[in-house]
């Protein structure tokens, strides 16, 4: 049996100590405890994985103990397994009964239903139903920020968004109008300077970027602003809408653009090596991915089953009228045409919150067959893939963020040979990071967030022309973001 | 083989295929052997030959997928060029390269590639190669006082290489040089190595000009004004632009300063996978017809095609052949 202790991280709270050591002393000794009084399977036990885990995310959508079986690629169940624990959750009065639920559900034969309801079976992440949540969550975003009586901003883990730092912008601008500096000196200024803004949010950021561009042009005596074109890109008109009235005094050079994050090109071809300056907050870590695990050499890939514990089933039902025979289509009704579809007004908005609430993820292992290539993002090779994992410890679980390979590949055609794009989100900047701490999906109030792999992104680019760069994000002390930024290649 | 009038041709490089990228990566990670490498190379070259025939294009190159990339084929090559070999894992990266001496006078090697062409093909032949000024941007100078006197030297070294390749019986031969676009400043010094180089070189030469295609997307941008009037005392007999993706305006260059060359006419854009019509192609051709005589009208794609598909570059230079035919046959020939 192996104990992954996966939450490498010193404590910074001083001298006042965490009970993290004592859980995990309490993890291993139940586990001896379970061999020697027989309830974890001796044939099971010598190849069952312990992940020790700590779940930043307050609300996520695992239990505080879980069961992952494996299977081989046609589903048929293997003998390794692993129970992952969650050290934040866990509780130490819990905890042994939890563990013993855990080693019964490793059994291959066992039963893990336990009076859930599922809402659909296993799937990779991927096209797990959590993307269909995610995208109702941003078409009725005001209904959800008027129940929660915050904006979306504020319920973030940081409480803010780091796309509006104010001294982050201007470090932004300056660097933007230098540039543009160096192109008119080398007598290569475009007659128009397009900029590309994706993922806009209420405008915040592309007001701020503007104003303050306008300002420094004045102040240098420059005349920039004038050949200024700032696409707004996103894929929600509502939300464009709100951008392009939020930016009205720069109305004739703003461009709004409906577009899919996912192939910015597809609607921006006209702009092909054009756009000097893209820019993203925040976007790729709300993008599909897939996780893959590498274990005793074998390739596996995550696959999530999502489920409504039988105590919230019975909430539900309690507080809403729907039961379990209706779950299923109020469930649909909600992910096609959003809350009102189930109950009008604020009812239906209080149902979706609470669906939410509650929705949690099974997951499941699948050995990869070799010759399966449904995992390898648009635009990338199986080679790709192998170069990453050639780089990345023997042990390892990570993402295939390929949302935001796509995206990133998709946006790089509209870059003009000087033109560079300038990414802030949370990354992990290398393979080895993923052994250090959680990574997501973390469940977010409405939404769901998860790190992006910046090591695959670095991939991507490097296929394209571009090194990828990353830097910390140094205007608000204790942030996680980092300013994911591109080179080209020599 | 007599050249029609409107001769189509390529820049030099065909499509590399993905498995032949796997294949050189793998043999700089010593997990290949060269005798393999080889056997692949003459494969698809001889493939590439065969499809440039079978699409119509008269005067043909071998593809150049041997080649790394447009640096390090040469870099390695010449007598006096220190190349650190461990320098890079993928294969299309630059090594690091450095000139501590004077450059040697020995062969590059270049021949070589005559011979394969002519023994595999009865079309014209064309072999490229990349011009002193880009050679001089990438290898670090630790000798010559500056780039120019560099660039000369350079350009020394290739004139012995053209000389030997026109002796044996190529029919054109091509300098390529993407980083004009780039630093126009450099452009007298550059010409003169330019000239340095087809001293005596009893072949058409054509000296290639784009605006760059590493990785298929371009390295710099601006406009073909830099060139004039400087360019005109290039010694060659053709300019070859790349017209496809940028437009046609610069054409007009060739008559603001009554440029005497002859015109290599970009008219298939490498960076875009979209494959032009013909109808497309004998447009550009006629707008171009009304600048430049047919005489001295060559039809060639923007750049090299070796980011391009198979399927694609050669679905490409198709259009490109049916294009210039039907302007051939409104010309009557």
């Amino acid at each position: 049996m192996i104990v992954h202790i996966n939450h490498i991280s010193q404590s910074k709270k001083g001298a006042k100590k965490s009970q993290l050591g004592e859980l995990a002393s309490l993890v291993t000794g139940s586990l001896v405890d379970l061999v020697e009084n027989g309830q974890l399977d001796a044939k099971v036990a010598p190849s069952l994985r312990i992940h020790l885990d700590w779940i930043q995310y307050k609300t996520n959508f695992r239990d505080p103990v879980i069961v992952r079986r494996t299977t081989d690629a046609q589903g048929k169940s293997l003998s390794l397994a692993e129970v992952a624990i969650d050290l934040r959750q866990c509780q130490p009065a819990t905890l042994l009964q939890q563990l013993q639920e855990a080693a019964q559900q490793v059994n291959p034969n066992a039963s893990t239903d336990n009076g859930r309801h599922y809402l659909a079976d296993y799937k990779p992440f991927r096209d797990c139903v959590i993307w269909d949540f995610n995208r109702v969550f941003w078409r009725h975003l005001g209904d959800w920020e008027a129940a929660s009586g915050k904006g979306f901003e504020e319920a973030l883990p940081s409480g803010s968004s780091d796309a509006n730092r104010p001294d982050a912008v201007k470090e932004s601008v300056v660097e933007f109008w230098e540039l543009l500096k160096d192109l008119e000196t080398k007598n290569q200024l475009p007659a128009e300077i397009p900029i590309l803004e994706i993922g806009v949010g209420a405008g915040t950021r592309a007001a701020a970027f503007i104003d303050l561009f306008q300002e420094y042009d004045a102040e240098k005596g420059t005349t920039y602003y004038d050949r200024l074109q700032f696409i707004l890109g996103d894929y929600s008109p509502d939300t464009l809408a709100r951008a392009c009235a939020s930016l009205g005094r720069h109305k004739s050079h703003i461009i709004p653009a409906p577009l899919d994050a996912l192939n910015p090109f597809k609607t921006l071809s006209q702009y092909r090596f054009k756009v000097l300056y893209v820019h993203l907050t925040n976007v790729y870590d709300n993008l599909p991915f897939d996780d893959l695990i590498r274990r005793d050499g074998k390739l596996y890939l995550a696959e999530v089953r999502p489920y409504i514990s039988a105590a919230s089933v019975d909430q539900l039902q309690a507080d809403f009228g729907i039961g379990r025979a209706e779950l299923p289509a109020a469930t649909a009704k909600l992910l096609d045409g959003g809350p009102h579809a189930v109950f009008p007004g604020e009812k239906g908005v209080a149902f979706w919150r609470a669906l939410w609430g509650c929705f949690k993820l099974e997951e499941r292992l699948r050995a990869l067959d070799d010759r399966e290539e449904s995992h390898v993002p648009p635009g990338l090779t199986w080679a790709h893939l192998q170069d990453l994992l050639d780089e990345a410890p023997e042990d390892v679980r990570f993402h295939i963020s390929r949302g935001a390979a796509e995206s990133f590949a998709n946006t790089l055609p509209l870059l003009h040979p000087r033109g560079y794009l300038q990414v802030q989100d949370i990354f992990v900047e290398d393979m080895d990071e993923y052994r250090k701490g959680f990574k997501g999906p973390g469940k977010l109030d409405g939404s769901l967030v998860v790190w992006v792999n910046g090591a695959l992104l670095r991939a991507v680019g490097a296929r394209a022309g571009y090194d990828v760069h990353f830097r910390p994000f140094a205007y608000r002390p204790g942030s996680k973001t980092t300013v994911m930024y591109t080179t080209q290649k020599p | 083989m007599k050249l029609p009038i409107l001769p189509t041709t390529v820049i030099g490089s065909y499509s590399m295929p993905e498995w032949l990228e796997r294949a050189k990566n793998d043999y700089l990670a010593r997990k290949l052997s060269k005798r393999d490498l080889d056997d692949m190379h003459d494969a698809v070259r001889k493939a590439a030959i065969k499809d440039q025939e079978s699409a119509g294009i008269d005067i043909v190159t071998d593809g150049e997928l041997q080649r790394y990339n447009m640096i390090d084929y040469f870099t390695e090559r010449i007598p006096g060029v220190q190349v650190d070999l461990g320098s890079k894992r993928f294969y299309y990266d630059f090594y690091d390269t450095e000139v501590r001496n004077k450059l040697g006078t020995g062969s590059l090697g270049l021949n070589d590639e005559v011979k394969f062409l002519k023994k595999y093909t009865d079309h014209p032949t064309k072999i490229s190669v990349s011009g002193p000024h880009t050679l001089v941007k990438r290898i670090r100078n630790s000798f010559y006082k500056d780039e120019a006197e560099f660039a000369v030297d350079l350009g020394k070294a290739l004139n012995r290489e053209l000389k030997e390749m026109a002796r044996n019986g190529v029919t054109e031969l091509q300098i390529d040089e993407p980083y004009y676009s780039g630093f126009p400043e450099d452009l007298p010094w550059a010409v003169k190595a330019i000239n340095a180089a087809t001293e005596g070189v009893d072949a058409h030469v054509t000296l290639h000009i784009c605006y760059g295609n590493r990785y298929g997307k371009p390295s710099f941008e601006g406009s073909y004004k830099y060139l004039f009037p400087t360019i005109l005392d290039a010694k060659v007999h053709a300019l070859s632009l790349e017209f496809a993706r940028r437009g046609e305006e610069d054409i007009q260059l060739f008559k603001e300063f009554k440029a005497p060359f002859t015109l290599g006419l970009g008219v298939i854009d490498v960076k875009t996978q979209d494959i032009e019509s013909p109808a497309l192609v004998a447009d550009r051709i006629r707008r171009a017809l009304e600048v430049v005589p047919a005489e001295r009208l060559v039809i060639n794609p923007d750049c090299g095609c070796v980011h391009l598909p198979r399927d694609v570059a050669f679905a490409k230079l198709t259009a490109m052949v049916e294009g210039t035919r039907m302007v051939r046959s409104e010309l009557g020939k």
